[in-house]
This record gives structure tokens, sequence and C-alpha cells, in this order.
């Protein structure tokens, strides 16, 4: 059964159509990558599908309802939004309590979700002096104060370090190992492509591809990387045998349309020294561009 | 719906803001009191009589409903411009519950900022008028109509606080309109453009001073009651209405 499904979604600002007849449906379970560039609507469908912005046409449902129409919610899903703030003044345990109040969660589950995203030490701390990085922190800590069976973060890396990078895919991976749903926003594939299982990608409100990782990489080109003393006669061997090959620095090749066994037959049969051979799949970046059309306009 | 007045009076306890303003209405009407006990039979002002804790109790009663007022306007306008409304409206997306249940806390509030300041006149007045010889009976039903009267006046200010800010959404704007509405500035300009003097005791002010000033001049103490939270229910409505339907982007 679908977890999250979208149907027909669309939302209109004034002049801007900023989601336009959005489908897809994320499986219970997954870990699904919700990409896109920046602008494309990401945040708009992921606040109809929480409740907070409605609908202009259209449905968003998580396991089967409407967000406002779930009991609970706070037990079901947890999100983490970029613009959700923090009263200056609270400290993050208060905060994480007044929510676990409202929500009828024990208060005691503050403490163990801020030793859970690392911020017990800060907890007593008013959350006007948190830096970006535990700003992201104590959102995740809020998201998961009801134990939720679905988890919605929107663009969680930004704003973390590298290391705190590192602790975030760690973390959702852990979730997704314990059956969860979980869906993370980005405007960068390789930042997920670690990380998730399905991607949905969406462009100018627009869906422009749902699969698997796996079959979004497979369709794309794949090269070989050569590093030879000769790279004049071996590209002259190889685009006589139909591969496209482009110069890539002193002695350095990238060719197309051909394996790595028909690249060595063709320099052994002509003869040319190789010093490195190398499987490439093309960058994700790419693949992302391609796919939203916008490869060849990276300003 | 407990759970939801709950919480939000753990907002208003786990931040500085209505801390103070408890604080405030206690150490600020001890204050008011004394002086007005010092000032007493000087020249230009009243004697001490037998009614003085009639007239002590309702004297910080302009202050206490202006910060009663902001209390209310903080507490729902500071969800938007901190962005808490986001996660609050994520645990609670049937969001006239939210607003309901901050009227209710903002209510509770104003009535304990009430309830401070009266027991603050008491803890001043009455060994300060005993000592000076001044016969008050404490069992007097006119002081307590007046506490009841000061609590709800100030209680209601709180409600309509919390209102001005739903619909106005706007934290500072809501300041504004509110502090102008509070000086009287928009009763008097209507009721002069009217030329309607009789229509000032139904304007939400005017109402209030049934309360605060009780006399002659305004509504019984019940009526102005009644009025003042009319005016509150309708901006909590209206305002409730719009903060459910806004996207909250």
């Amino acid at each position: 059964m679908a977890a999250i499904s979208v149907q027909g979604l669309s939302k209109r600002f004034g002049e801007v159509l900023a989601v336009d007849q959005l489908d897809f449906e994320i499986d219970q379970g997954t870990v699904a990558g919700f990409l896109g560039p920046n602008g494309a609507g990401k945040t708009t469908t992921l606040r109809m599908l929480l409740g907070l912005v409605t609908p202009t046409a259209g449905t968003a449902t998580i396991a089967g309802r409407p967000y406002r129409d779930l009991p609970d919610p706070a037990r079901r899903v947890g999100a983490v939004l970029e613009a959700s703030g923090f009263h200056p003044g609270r400290s993050a345990r208060d905060h994480l309590r007044v929510l676990a109040t409202a929500a009828g969660i024990d208060p005691g589950r503050a403490d163990v979700v801020l030793e859970l995203t690392g911020l017990a030490g800060a907890a007593r701390r008013r959350a006007g002096g948190f830096s970006l990085g535990m700003r992201q922190r104590l959102g995740l800590a809020a998201a998961l104060l009801g134990d939720p069976e679905v988890l919605i973060l929107d663009e969680p890396a930004n704003g973390l370090d590298p290391e705190g990078v590192h602790w975030l895919r760690g973390l959702v991976r852990g979730l997704a190992d314990e059956g969860r749903t979980v869906v993370v926003s980005s405007h960068l594939l390789a930042e997920v492509a670690q990380t998730v299982d399905q991607v949905v990608i969406i462009d100018r409100g627009r869906l422009v591809a749902q699969s698997t990782l796996a079959a979004l990489t497979a369709g794309a080109d794949r090269t070989v990387r050569v590093r030879t003393p000769q790279p004049e006669a071996l590209r002259d061997l190889l685009v006589a045998r139909g591969a496209q090959v482009t110069v890539d620095g002193p002695g350095q090749l990238v060719v197309a349309g051909a394996t790595t066994e028909q690249v060595g037959q063709a320099a052994a049969a002509g003869g040319v020294v190789l010093h490195e051979m190398r499987f490439e799949r093309s960058n994700l970046e790419d693949v992302f561009l391609e796919v939203t059309g916008r490869k060849g306009d990276r300003s | 719906m407990t759970r939801l007045v709950r919480a939000e009076l753990l907002k208003l306890r786990t931040t500085r803001t209505a801390r103070a303003l408890l604080a405030l209405a206690a150490v600020g009407t001890a204050a008011l009191v004394a002086a007005v006990l010092l000032l007493a039979g000087q020249p230009g002002q009243p004697a001490l009589g037998p009614d003085a804790l009639r007239q002590l109790v309702l004297v910080p009663a302009q202050p206490l409903t202006l910060a009663a007022l902001v209390l209310g306007v903080l507490g729902m306008a500071g969800e938007l411009r901190h962005g808490t409304a986001t996660s609050t409206f994520l645990v609670t997306p049937r969001r006239g519950r939210v607003v309901a249940a901050k009227l209710a806390a903002a209510g509770l509030t104003g009535l304990a900022m009430a309830l401070v300041s009266s027991a603050a006149v008491l803890a001043v007045g009455l060994p300060w008028l005993r000592a000076k010889g001044v016969a008050v009976a404490i069992a007097d039903p006119g002081v307590a109509a007046r506490v009841a009267g000061l609590a709800a006046a100030v209680a209601l200010f709180a409600v309509l606080g919390t209102g001005l800010a739903a619909l106005l959404r706007n934290q500072a704007a809501a300041l504004v309109v509110g502090l102008l509405w509070w000086s009287q500035g928009f009763e008097r300009a209507l009721t002069g453009i009217l030329h309607q003097p009789g229509l000032e005791r139904w304007l939400p002010m005017g109402a209030a001073s049934a309360l605060t000033r009780p006399g002659d001049a305004h509504l019984p103490m019940w009526a102005g009651a009644l009025v003042l939270a009319a005016y509150g229910l309708v901006l909590a409505l209206l305002g409730g209405r719009l903060v459910a339907r806004r996207d909250l982007t």
C-alpha cells in the first residue's frame, strides 16, 4: 500500500502555478528522494501533503487520508520543514515539551529525542542562540517526538556541516531499517543518492520522473576513461570502431559507446600502451540535469 | 482540547514575557497602591474613606488591561513571527482548536494577572489603612464586585489581543492597532464623527470602562462584561477563520 499518494495535485499562488497536476506514490517502508531544482515546487507539495497549504486542485494523502483528517498526526507523521522556527527565548527541551503536551505524548520523550539527535548537551539552552545545524537537529528531534512511521524531511542537509550530513545519512538509514517511510527532498541528487531507494523528480511543478534510483541511473550513458602515452593513435583506432572519443586533458581520453573489453582489444590490435583504464558511470548530477531538461543551462 | 490549553499555558510559562507580566502585575500594583496611599489627603488628592479599598482595587486597571492586550497579541502573532506556527499546526492541523486554546490560555493568564494584582492591593492596602486608622471591611461586596470586574476586564483584553493578532497576522500591526484603540483614540474619533456621544459606552473601551471605572456614565458592570466579551468573540471568530484558511508557506 502506498504510504503517500498524490493525485492531480495543483497549487496556484496568484499568477504562479507552483504545482501543476502532480501524481506520484511512495510505498510504505521505502526511502524516497523528492528531487527537483530550487523553485520546482517541492516545498509547496510537501506543505500541501502536511495540510499547511490548501491545494487549488487534487488530493494528497498519507496512509489514505488527508493530513488534516489523521487522528493523532504527530504519532503518524514527523516533518522537518525549512521555515519551521523556534521561539528564541524558549529552551530546546521546553520547545519539545510544548509540542509533546499538545500531541498528548509523554513529555519525557523530549529527553529521548534530544539524546537521539545529539542535542542533550544543549537541551536547556535558549534556541535563539542555536546554529543552523543545531536548529536542523532540533527540527528532527521534534519530528521524532511521536515515533512516527512516516517522516518527511524538506532539505534536511541544509546548514549541516560535512560531519552533520554524514550523521544525518546514518540517522535516515537507521529510521528506514526500522521499516519507516522516509521522504527526503533535495535539489542535489548526489546528496540523497546514497540513501534513497526510490526517486520522484519534479520540475516547474510537474512530475518529470518517478522510478527506483537503479532504473534512473541504468539508462544513463556509461563511459570508459583511458590514460595512455599515445592518445592520438588510440583515438583513431576507437573512432574507426564506431566509438565517440573526447580528449580530456593530456593523455586522457573519455570513450563513449564502447566497453572496457572493446577498448582493450583496440589498443592491443594497434600496439598502443595503456597506463590506466576505468569504467565510469556518468555523473548523477548529469542524469538529474538531463531528466529535468536543464542540461546545458547550468547557471 | 484540555491538552491544547495546557500546551498553550506551557508556552506562556516557558518564555519570559508572561512571567515578566505577572511579576509586573504584582510589583507594579504594589508600587501604584503605595503611591496613592502616600499622596492621599494631600491637596488635590482624595482623602481615604471607608470606600478606599474599592478605589485601590481599580488603581492598576489601565496598565493591567494594556499588559493583557499585549500578552494576547504576542501569544498569537509570535507564532507567525518566530515560525513556530508550522510545528504547532503540524501537531494540531485543526487550527480553529489552536486559536480556541490560545484564547483560553490568554484569558486564564489575564485572570491570573488581575488576581495577583488584587492580592497585592490587599497586601499593601489593608495594613496601611489599618495603621492610618481607616476602618475598611474586607467583606465589602463592593470590593468583591470590583475585583471580579477587574478580573473579567483583564482576561477579556487578553482575549481581544489574541483575536486582533489572529485577524491582522502581523505582530507590529496588531500592537499598533491595539494600542491606538486602547488609548481610546479610535472611539473618540468615531463618536465625534457620528455625533453620537451615547454610542461610546457600547464600543469596546467604553464597555471596558464599565468594569474598570464603574459609575453612572457607563453600562452596568455585567452588561459591560457581556459587551466586551461579544467583541472578543467576534474578533476571535473572524481571526480564527482567517488563521484556519490561510496558507502557511
